[in-house]
C-alpha cells in the first residue's frame, strides 16, 4: 500500500513537473515506463517501422493529455492503456493486410525473442540445459501461435506481473472476461506444449 | 476428500494462489496424484512465463519522441509582457470612459425603441450561438482525426 502511495505521488511530482514545461520529466515518465509500452507493442505489432511509428504516437498521445490525467490508476497504468488502444486501432486498420485476426493465433514475421535469437546447442552443454532451452523455445513459439490479445493478456499478468484490476483498466475489458481470456491461453499453452512434447519425445 | 476431480480452472488457481482456494480443493489436490500431476505441470509453465525474456524496443525511444515535443516557453517572454501591456491598456480605454461618462451613456440609448434593442440583441445571441456550433464541429472533426479512441 505505501509502495503504491510513493508511486502515486512519484507520478505526480513528474506530471506537475512536465505540465510546467519540464521535458526532462517526460524523458523520465519514457524511461520508467518503456518497458511496459514495449511488452504491449511486441506482442501485438509486428512491424518493426510501424512499432516506431506507434511508440511515437503513444507517447504523444500521452504528452498532450497528461493535464487530464486524474491519478486514478497509475501513470504507467494509463499509458498501457493508451498503448493497448492504439496497438487495437492500428490491428484494425492493418487488418486486411496480415493474417489472422485479434481471436485467432498469428505467427508475425520479423518480430523474435531473445531465446529464439540464440537456439545455436553446443554439444558440451548438458541434458538439461538442452531440456530447458527446448522448454523455452517451444513455449515461445507457443506463445506466439496464441491470438494477440492473449499473448499481451499473459505477458503483462506473468512477466510484468499487473493484477486482474489493472489489467481490466488497461484493456477495458471487464474482469470476468480478463481472468477467462487468461484461462483459456494458459490452457491452451499447457495444452500445446505437452502434445508438442510428446511428438518430440516419440 | 471428494471423488471428482477439480475443473482446469480451479487447477490453475490452486498453482496461481494455494491459499485463496477452498479447504476441499486444497484436501482433493493434495492427496490427488493425477491432480498434483496437473498443478506441477501448471507452476512449471507459470515459472516460465515469468521468467520470459525481457522484451525492450531496439531503437532509442527518448531519441525518437524528444524533437516532436514542444520547446517549453520561458516564464515571461517579451509575447506575454506585451500582451500583459495590451490587456492592461484596453481595459484602460474601456473602463475609464464608462467611469467618467456613465450617466451620458445611459442617456444615449433612453430614446430607442425596446423592440430595436430587442431584434440587436437576438442577433447578437444568434451570431454567437452560430460560431459557438461551428467551433463545436470543428473541434469534433479534429478529435475524430487524431482518433485517440
Amino acid at each position: 500500500m505505501h509502495h503504491i502511495t510513493q508511486i502515486k505521488t512519484n507520478d505526480k511530482y513528474l506530471v506537475e513537473q512536465v505540465l510546467r514545461g519540464d521535458n526532462r520529466a517526460f524523458e523520465t515518465i519514457i524511461r520508467n515506463t518503456e518497458h511496459l509500452v514495449a511488452q504491449i507493442v511486441g506482442k501485438m505489432v509486428p512491424v518493426i517501422e510501424d512499432r516506431k511509428d506507434l511508440v511515437q504516437d503513444i507517447y504523444l498521445k500521452t504528452f498532450h493529455h497528461l493535464g487530464t490525467f486524474k491519478f486514478q490508476s497509475k501513470l504507467s497504468t494509463w499509458i498501457a492503456q493508451i498503448s493497448y488502444n492504439s496497438c487495437l486501432s492500428w490491428l484494425e486498420k492493418k487488418k486486411p493486410l496480415l493474417p489472422g485476426n485479434l481471436h485467432e493465433g498469428e505467427d508475425w514475421p520479423g518480430y523474435s525473442t531473445e531465446s529464439q535469437q540464440n537456439q545455436s546447442f553446443t554439444a558440451s552443454e548438458s541434458e538439461s540445459l538442452i531440456f530447458q532451452k527446448e522448454m523455452k523455445s517451444i513455449l515461445h513459439e507457443e506463445i506466439k501461435r496464441l491470438p494477440v490479445v492473449y499473448q499481451t493478456l499473459i505477458a503483462l499478468f506473468h512477466h510484468e506481473s499487473l493484477s486482474y484490476q489493472e489489467l481490466t483498466q488497461i484493456t477495458g475489458l471487464p474482469e470476468g472476461t480478463v481472468k477467462s481470456h487468461l484461462f483459456r491461453a494458459r490452457k491452451m499453452l499447457k495444452e500445446n506444449i505437452l502434445s508438442k512434447y510428446k511428438k518430440e519425445a516419440l | 476428500m471428494t471423488n471428482i476431480h477439480p475443473r482446469d480452472k480451479e487447477i490453475q488457481e490452486y498453482a496461481l494462489d494455494r491459499s485463496a482456494c477452498s479447504p476441499s480443493l486444497i484436501n482433493h489436490i493434495e492427496s490427488c496424484t493425477s491432480c498434483q500431476e496437473e498443478v506441477t505441470s501448471y507452476q512449471l509453465l507459470f515459472a516460465e512465463l515469468t521468467q520470459g525474456p525481457e522484451t525492450a524496443f531496439n531503437f532509442d525511444v527518448i531519441g525518437l519522441v524528444k524533437p516532436l515535443l514542444p520547446v517549453p516557453e520561458p516564464l515571461l517572454s517579451a509575447d506575454r509582457f506585451i500582451a500583459g501591456f495590451l490587456v492592461v491598456f484596453i481595459s484602460c480605454c474601456i473602463c475609464i470612459p464608462l467611469f467618467l461618462f456613465s450617466r451620458n451613456i445611459i442617456q444615449m440609448f433612453s430614446g430607442i425603441p425596446p423592440l430595436f434593442i430587442y431584434s440587436m440583441l437576438g442577433s447578437a445571441v444568434l451570431i454567437l450561438l452560430l460560431k459557438i456550433l461551428d467551433m463545436y464541429r470543428k473541434f469534433r472533426g479534429q478529435m475524430r482525426q487524431l482518433n485517440y479512441h
